[in-house]
Order: C-alpha cells, then sequence, then structure tokens
C-alpha cells in the first residue's frame, strides 16, 4: 500500500488548485479518504459541496436565521474532529446531515429556545396574492416573488406540527428526498412518504381557513383527509 | 382522517405513500394503475390528492435558503485551525502541573541528598560544642569549685544521679 499521508502532505496545495480549477472529479469519498489522512485541502472541498445542503437543513429546523451560520459552522467543526472515526458505511452527506440534525436538537436544546414560528395569520394582501396564484395556471412574475412566497408559506407552516412543517420545508423547499429525509430523521421512507403527503393537505386547510367563504378555489377540507 | 365510507379507512392509508410518489413523479406503471382504480371509486383520496397538489405547487415557488458562498468554507477551516491549535495547547496544559511538581521534587530530593551525605562527611560534628575547649586551661584554681558538668548521653546523667545520692549517705 502506498503511503498515502506523505502524498497528501505533498500535495495539498495541488489538491487545492485541482479542486479550485475544476481539473480534478474527485468523489466524496475520495475526498473522506485524504481528510482522514490529513489533507485540510480535501475536507475544504467537502465543506464547499456540502455548504449549501447544510445550511437548508439547518434553517429548515432551527427556524431562526441569525443563528444557522454559527450552527452551520459548529457542524463542520464536528465533522472534521470526527472524520477519522468515519467508515464510510453510509454516505458522507448522509452522516453528515445526521451531525447536522443533532446539532440542531443540541443547539435547541442548551439554548432552551423553539424554532422561531411565524404567525400562522396571513394579511389581506398576501391571501388575495396566494389565491390569485392557486386559481392561475401560470407561474407567478415579479422580482421578489420567490422571497415573498417563502415568507407566506413559512405562515401557513405555522400551522402545522414541527415535524410536518421541517418534513415538507426540507422536501419541497430545499429539495432533499424522501430517502435522505428518511436516513436523516430515522425514519422508515413509508412514514415520510405519508406524513408529507397529509401534511400538505393540512397546508391547504389552513389557506382555506385565510380567505372568505366561497372565493376559494381550492377543494374543501371536510371532502378530503384530516 | 375522513375516507369515503364506501372504500375504508385501510386501503385509503395504503395510497397515500402511493400518492406522494405519484407527486414526486416516483410512482412506477403497476402502482399508478393501482392508484387510479383506487382514485375513481374513493372521492376523498380524489379531493386530498387535489389539496395536496395545489400545495406542492405553492410550496415549490418558495425561495430556497440561499448558499453562503465561498467565503464560508474559509472561515470554517479558519475555526477549524483556531480549534486544533486549542486543543494542542489544552494538552500541553493538562501535563503542566505534573511537570512543575516534578521539577520541585527533584531539586527538594537534591537538596535531602547533599545535606545527608555533608553530615556523614563530618560536616555536622562541626556544630556541635566542643566540650575540652570550653574548659577554662588557664590559671588552675585548686580551691575553686568544680564547675557544674553538664552530661553528654544518658549514662553520665545516671552517674550523676548515682555520685549524688552516694555523697548524701
Amino acid at each position: 500500500m502506498r503511503n498515502v499521508t506523505k502524498d497528501v502532505a505533498a500535495s495539498a496545495p495541488a489538491l487545492t488548485l485541482a479542486f479550485q480549477q475544476g481539473e480534478k472529479k474527485v468523489d466524496d469519498r475520495e475526498l473522506v479518504r485524504l481528510s482522514q489522512n490529513g489533507a485540510e485541502a480535501a475536507f475544504e472541498e467537502l465543506v464547499r459541496r456540502h455548504q449549501q445542503r447544510v445550511f437548508a437543513l439547518v434553517a429548515g429546523i432551527l427556524h431562526r436565521p441569525d443563528d444557522v451560520e454559527d450552527v452551520a459552522q459548529q457542524v463542520f467543526l464536528k465533522a472534521y474532529l470526527g472524520i477519522k472515526r468515519f467508515d464510510q458505511r453510509a454516505a458522507f452527506s448522509t452522516w453528515l446531515y445526521k451531525i447536522a440534525v443533532n446539532e440542531c436538537w443540541d443547539y435547541l436544546r442548551k439554548r432552551k429556545v423553539r424554532p422561531l414560528v411565524y404567525e400562522a395569520d396571513l394579511s389581506e394582501e398576501q391571501v388575495s396574492r396566494l389565491d390569485g396564484i392557486v386559481s392561475s395556471s401560470r407561474p407567478p412574475e415579479g422580482p421578489n416573488t420567490r422571497a415573498e412566497m417563502r415568507e407566506i408559506i413559512e405562515r401557513m407552516l405555522a400551522a402545522l406540527s414541527e415535524q410536518d412543517r421541517q418534513l415538507l420545508v426540507l422536501k419541497e423547499i430545499e429539495g432533499f428526498s424522501v430517502q435522505e429525509l428518511a436516513e436523516i430523521l430515522s425514519l422508515n421512507v413509508n412514514t415520510v412518504k405519508v406524513r408529507l403527503f397529509r401534511a400538505r393537505g393540512r397546508i391547504m386547510d389552513t389557506y382555506r381557513r385565510q380567505i372568505p367563504a366561497g372565493k376559494s378555489q381550492v377543494v374543501p377540507a371536510e371532502q378530503g383527509k384530516e | 382522517m375522513a375516507t369515503d365510507p364506501e372504500v375504508g379507512h385501510a386501503e385509503c392509508e395504503r395510497h397515500e405513500a402511493l400518492l406522494e410518489d405519484y407527486l414526486n413523479g416516483e410512482l412506477s406503471a403497476a402502482d399508478a394503475k393501482t392508484s387510479l382504480d383506487h382514485l375513481d371509486k374513493c372521492s376523498a383520496c380524489h379531493a386530498a390528492l387535489q389539496r395536496a397538489a395545489t400545495s406542492t405547487r405553492l410550496l415549490r415557488l418558495a425561495e430556497p435558503w440561499p448558499d453562503p458562498g465561498p467565503g464560508f468554507a474559509r472561515l470554517v477551516m479558519a475555526r477549524i485551525r483556531a480549534t486544533e491549535s486549542e486543543r494542542v495547547a489544552g494538552r500541553a496544559n493538562f501535563w503542566q502541573p505534573f511537570v512543575s511538581f516534578g521539577w520541585r521534587f527533584a531539586a527538594t530530593a537534591t537538596f535531602a541528598v547533599v545535606a545527608l551525605v555533608g553530615y556523614n562527611a563530618g560536616w555536622g560534628h562541626w556544630a556541635q560544642p566542643n566540650e575540652v575547649a570550653a574548659r577554662p586551661t588557664q590559671g588552675f584554681d585548686l580551691f575553686a569549685p568544680e564547675p557544674a558538668r553538664v552530661p553528654t548521653n544518658g549514662d553520665e546523667v545516671l552517674m550523676m544521679v548515682a555520685d549524688n545520692g552516694h555523697e548524701k549517705h
């Protein structure tokens, strides 16, 4: 077996350069192996690859924008300190996301805070905007539409349980797959699917409660599942 | 959960996972046929699917969390390096009291050994009073009373007690 540590120590700057220039397509497994042998550049590349999803995951759970960066940094620090014990039986991303979930719960427990929850009530303007979007088949247009939609959606999600809210945010807004969510949150895949499906219905119940009777474009909840 | 009374609760529950697959575009052809058959029979599931599809469309319009940018990785690495240095310093600090105690112990032991060796070599005798030298040597007076003798050990004490007792008798 070749002496990986020596090779890595000698080639760390070259590796950094290669990662930065995109000359070398190194997969996560190889980067983890290099990190385990002390290559900081390899770990930095792992951070760069996964930072966006870790941010999304932490933001999805904590729901406190001010603390997201600090907790995300702590996640990567823990990953770095524990990477020598990581046996690569699971994907690096799954292992990292589990660290992120645990770190979020630790954070909430230590600070004795609950995730920030919006008021479930929508303003009249938001309701009419939402009604327009629901009744139209075309996606809404405008410079701040997506940011505005995020706020409206967050308000609607406030009516759900914490776990349902997290599942929907992570699945539909942040783009995690059902399989990933099941692994990260240690749930059965079918359980995740059923919870997601029911939570989607509950969101529309919230929406229906917000609009005046007779104006809704959505199927009433009495006909649907509760 | 409100269900269509004609269909049944358990069957609707079984289809929820399949309908979620349908919303995610992951439903297999065989499962799609089963679900469609169920939806034809169950108005509750049909309505639930419509509501779920609408909320999915809304949710997907929301903006995801923005990428923190390239500076974040550098911040993380700086924090890692700072933590590593603290850990190394912490490890050194852990042994510091033991090292300090060791040095003090060695110094005390050396001093004790030097003192013992010195005593054995005879330096200790210089410090004891020389009985002979203390006696006056000039002008021996026959009538002057004998100076009080100080016993130097236990035997002399016993001898002096015995002499005193003899004189009294």
